[in-house]
Formats: C-alpha cells, sequence, structure tokens
C-alpha cells in the first residue's frame, strides 16, 4: 500500500512538472487570430465561434452610461450560464475584440476589467455556453473623452 | 504585477494589475511612426498549486496598466497558498507576480 502510494504520488508530480501551466493554457491569440483582426463586432464573433445567433439573457453587464475617461472604462459582467469561454467586444476602436476568457473548473464567471474606447460605442458581452449556445448581453454608453488618442 | 488574492466563503476574490502600457496599432503609429511597435498584454494566466484558475486573451484595448479582478473556488485551496500570474505581450516581453491567499 505505502508503495503503490509513493507510485502514484511521484507519477502525479511527474505529470504536473512535464507539462507546464503555460501549455495547458488556451491562447486563443493563436488558437483564433482572426478574431483579433476583425473590424464589426459581428464579424469578430463569427471569426471566434462561427456564428452570430445569440440568445440575450443569462448575462449580466454593468457598465457606466457615460464615461468620462475613455482610457479606463470600468466594466463589469457576470454570468450563472455553465460556461466554456466568455468574450467581450465593442464597436468603437479599429477592432472589435477586447478579450476572451477560457473558462476552467474553479472559475466563478464574475469578472472586471478596464477598457479603452476611441468614442462612444456598444460594449458587447458573449457566453458561450457548454450547451453549444451562445448568451449575449450589449450596453451601449456614451464616451466624453475618447481613450486611444484617435 | 500585484497579485491579491482573498478567501472568504469558500470563494477567492482577486485584485490584479499589471504593469503595461498597452501601446495600441494607432499610438505607436503616433508616437513611433511604426505601427509594428504596438505592444500590449495578449495573454495572461494564474495558478495555484499547478492548476490553472485564470486564463485570459486579450487585445490593445484593455486600459494602460490593466486591472483584472475575478474569482475562483475556493474549495481546493487554503489560505497561505500562492497564486501566481503572468502575462507576455505582443512583443514578448513578460511579467509575473504571486499573492498569497489571506
Amino acid at each position: 500500500m505505502e508503495r503503490r502510494k509513493f507510485l502514484s504520488l511521484t507519477l502525479g508530480a511527474l505529470a504536473l512538472a512535464v507539462v507546464p501551466a503555460s501549455v495547458r493554457a488556451e491562447d486563443f491569440r493563436k488558437l483564433k487570430p482572426t478574431v483579433w483582426t476583425a473590424h464589426t463586432v459581428d464579424d469578430a464573433i463569427k471569426n471566434m465561434y462561427g456564428t452570430t445567433d445569440a440568445i440575450d439573457e443569462g448575462v449580466k453587464l454593468t457598465t457606466p452610461d457615460v464615461a468620462a475617461n475613455g482610457g479606463a472604462i470600468p466594466v463589469k459582467f457576470s454570468t450563472k450560464i455553465d460556461a466554456k469561454t466568455i468574450a467581450v467586444f465593442q464597436d468603437a476602436n479599429p477592432e472589435a475584440a477586447v478579450c476572451v476568457y477560457a473558462i476552467n473548473k474553479y472559475s466563478v464567471n464574475n469578472y472586471d476589467i478596464k477598457i479603452k474606447m476611441a468614442k462612444s460605442g456598444t460594449i458587447t458581452v458573449i457566453v458561450e455556453g457548454k450547451d453549444g449556445k451562445l448568451y449575449r448581453a450589449k450596453k451601449t454608453l456614451e464616451v466624453a473623452l475618447g481613450g486611444c488618442e484617435g | 504585477m500585484k497579485v491579491k488574492p482573498k478567501l472568504k466563503k469558500g470563494i477567492v476574490k482577486v485584485k490584479a494589475m499589471a504593469k503595461n502600457e498597452m501601446i495600441t496599432y494607432n499610438q505607436a503609429e503616433k508616437k513611433f511612426g511604426d505601427r509594428e511597435k504596438a505592444d500590449f498584454i495578449t495573454h495572461l494566466t494564474g495558478t495555484v498549486n499547478g492548476e490553472t484558475v485564470i486564463d485570459i486573451s486579450t487585445s490593445q484595448f484593455l486600459s494602460k496598466n490593466p486591472i483584472f479582478k475575478f474569482e475562483f473556488k475556493g474549495d481546493n485551496f487554503k489560505k497561505g497558498d500562492k497564486l501566481l500570474m503572468n502575462w507576455v505581450s505582443r512583443l514578448g516581453k513578460t511579467g509575473k507576480g504571486k499573492g498569497k491567499i489571506k
């Protein structure tokens, strides 16, 4: 019993050592490069998920109605949906994609980030459920002072 | 980078800040006359005891010195465990930070 335990522990440790965290991570910039060069939100979503059909429920998105500083707009989003990925897009900048989260078994899907927007526009958050469906939340806001220097 | 994880009622709440200018293509063109000098964080990950708890692919449109707030389930972790975070930028710069779960 002791020996068996020792072996399994050693093997487990070896497996962890062989596969560093960076390899297990999913870098969507490498997996789906076209998402990041798309100019419209629809194109970016299509390049990411193959479709733009999404259900407008299950995703909570909070931003200020008017952002004084376009250089750091607080964006909060959360969902209770059993998700695979969550992606954030906007239509005020030259390209649409902002970020993509790869969800893991520890994730509690409640996030808060700060983004840049050059002008007023709409932020779209897409949640890809494990059921294969897309869920969406949108929020249009006014940006008083653009954050991308033109 | 600064990493502050806090365990409360089985959930670890994290506030992390990466130090990076997040220079967009347009800013690079204006500043250096070369779009290819754009440099921003493209990928950020965090692990506790070798387990990935956060994994984000990012673009140039996060704010300068971006702050990431996120949460993860704390059942398998305890106070004192370390959250290690790493990022890599478009031009290959890297940054890391760690924070003890409090």
